[in-house]
């Protein structure tokens, strides 16, 4: 799959050059807001050395794991030939994963490894010289790649790419030299526990509603939404989205509990399973986040923590959180595509693939697959409870981004460059002549929608969840 | 940066086809929206139920409102709401009724 001749390519100087918004950093100084005051949330000053507490952190920060990345590289190539970026832009070298990498990685030969400190231009080691450098730094590690890790899966040396771009954003996060959209969405999270500032009134409230609105669908005055029950099988959590934009997912996830016989609780805090951490690369709101889930879990004696479909949440939750917040798992966690592959094969639920008749493809997400192996139970749904489901391809851990991973959904600004590189996406999700396209994320969900509608695909994005209560066979 | 024209005018979006500037909204930039960007050749009088709606909450509050509270005030279900707007209350009701990209995972 190459990229077609003729079409108008993007000049990367336009992302390089796009300029630091800091129109929200100002109105959250000029509001005193306490994640601000209290030095949670950082912004930008341009009256400091950026540069030096840069290295200083760059040093403080470089373990093991990203010192091996740092040094592993050689150069091969195989990265290339893996990450989507490359493959629709060719011809352009500042695509390649290694040379995003080598942005980061200059630096710390420059200040961190003795080849760089006395052969500099040998080893091509150099420093950012300002603020504008690392404004750069900022737009490559943000807006031209998705740290979809596919070109770490295909790295020979072992070397994580994706994880040196989150050590950059994440020092960069601390300077407030930050996409706008990741600014607001940390700063949501810092002040109200949740990244879409979604009051607990209003959280309860739409609770409520979908509860009544099951009861009345259903005729079974007895449905519940329990929230804040204690001792329960799982506390099921969500992506803010599901309650703030699209609660159909809720509806559908408590209707099938329901026929499972399930006992189960949301909590009225520590309910927001995703989690910009990752993202941004601040491990202190990463374990923030995480820990309200936690803990949540842990107040309300709950045997389980199920997470709704969602990509990065799962892989945070379910994975990374537990480091960030140095917390000691003693409640184990699940995405709800195990606990419903558990009903099925229990017999707890029994699904009619007839009632699904379109042909079904499935994206596997990258935070699933590849950072969380995740990779034949949603198949094993989807092939019971869908007439015809096709793989697309590659596929699995091999599958190629929904194009919005890492947050760049969030990022407006880096938009265009997403949907040019996106026409490898949209030729395979066409190859399949699959009229719905399954995901377990709700990320991939908007990216891939970006996708089928920027490229006029007749598709549509649906979630396992969908599936399964549409399948569901409810005996009289 | 993308821009849309109406009636002579020139109003920049950004590249979500969000308003860039929320304080120009106006009802014909509603429409040319809705065209441009929901392949919606008319409002109707739902439509506009809805998108005033958003509109008042969000001068009010500088905030997107629940879907909860749009379904409450329209007295729509949800289902209604995806089906005047087929990109849903966030890429779709909000960006008529001018407001800013919400924030986050959408």
């Amino acid at each position: 799959m190459s990229k077609q001749s003729g079409r108008t390519k993007i000049d990367i100087a336009d992302v390089l050059n796009l300029p630091l918004e800091t129109k929200s950093q100002e109105e959250a100084k000029e509001k005193k807001l306490s994640s601000f005051t209290e030095g949670r949330l950082k912004v930008y000053d341009s009256n400091i050395n950026n540069v030096d507490i840069f290295l200083k952190l760059l040093s403080e920060r470089v373990n093991r794991q990203l010192a091996s990345s740092m040094v592993g590289c050689v150069h091969c190539g195989m990265c290339a030939e893996s990450c989507h970026y490359v493959l629709a832009r060719p011809d352009d070298p500042t695509m390649t994963p290694a040379y995003k990498a080598d942005k980061i990685r200059r630096i710390f030969k420059r200040h961190m490894d003795w080849t760089g400190r006395i052969f500099p231009w040998w080893v091509h080691a150099d420093i950012p010289r300002d603020d504008e450098d690392l404004n750069r730094l900022k737009n490559i590690v943000f807006g031209t790649c998705s740290a979809c890790r596919r070109c770490t899966m295909n790295c020979p040396m072992g070397v994580d790419t994706a994880l040196l771009i989150r050590l950059a954003r994440g020092i960069l996060t601390e300077l407030g030299i930050v996409p706008e959209g990741v600014f607001n969405v940390s700063r949501d999270t810092w002040e109200t526990g949740n990244q879409m500032a979604v009051s607990e009134e209003d959280y309860l409230e739409t609770l409520d509603w979908m509860k009544e609105e099951l009861q009345e669908e259903l005729e079974i005055p007895e449905i519940d939404i329990p929230v804040d029950k204690k001792y329960c099988d799982f506390m099921y959590t969500i992506n803010p989205r599901e309650i703030k934009f699209d609660p159909r997912s809720i509806a559908d996830a408590a209707k099938i509990f329901h026929f499972a016989g399930e006992r189960w609780t949301m909590p009225s805090w520590g309910w927001d399973q995703t989690n910009f951490g990752l993202f941004s690369g601040d491990d202190r709101l990463g374990g923030f986040v995480a820990k309200n889930l936690y803990e949540a879990a842990v107040n309300l004696r709950a045997r389980r923590i199920v997470i709704s479909e969602c990509g990065h949440g799962y892989r945070s939750s379910r994975w990374e959180g537990y480091n960030w917040a140095e917390y000691d798992q003693n409640i184990p966690s699940e995405s709800v595509v195990l606990t419903l592959m558990r009903y099925i094969q229990e017999g707890r639920i029994k699904v009619d693939p007839s009632k699904n008749q379109e042909p079904v493809t499935f994206h596997d997400s990258c935070n699933v697959a590849r950072s969380g192996d995740l990779v034949d139970e949603p198949r094993w749904i989807l092939e019971r409870t869908c007439s015809d489901f096709r793989e697309m391809s590659p596929n699995r851990k091999e599958n190629f981004c929904c194009t919005g991973g890492s947050g760049l959904l969030s990022m407006a600004e880096y938009k265009p460059l997403r949907m040019e590189v996106a026409e490898l996406k949209a030729e395979q999700l066409k190859a399949t002549g699959a009229k719905l396209v399954c995901t377990i994320c709700h990320n991939c969900v908007d990216g891939l929608t970006d996708v089928i509608k920027h490229y006029e695909l007749d598709m549509k994005v649906v979630q396992i969840i969908e599936l399964v209560a549409n399948a569901l066979v409810i005996d009289p | 940066m993308p821009e849309l024209d109406v009636g002579g005018k020139t109003y920049e979006l950004n590249e979500e086809g969000f308003m860039q500037k929320p304080d120009e909204w106006n009802e014909e930039v509603a429409s040319a929206l809705a065209k441009a960007e929901e392949g919606l050749d008319e409002l109707t009088e739902d439509h506009w139920k809805v998108i005033n709606y958003i509109r008042g909450y969000y001068l009010e509050k500088n905030l997107a409102p629940m879907v909860r509270k749009v379904c409450k005030n329209s007295g729509f279900s949800l289902k209604h709401i995806f089906e005047l707007f087929p990109s849903g209350p966030a890429k779709g009701a909000c960006k008529l009724a001018g407001l800013p990209k919400p924030d986050g995972c959408v």
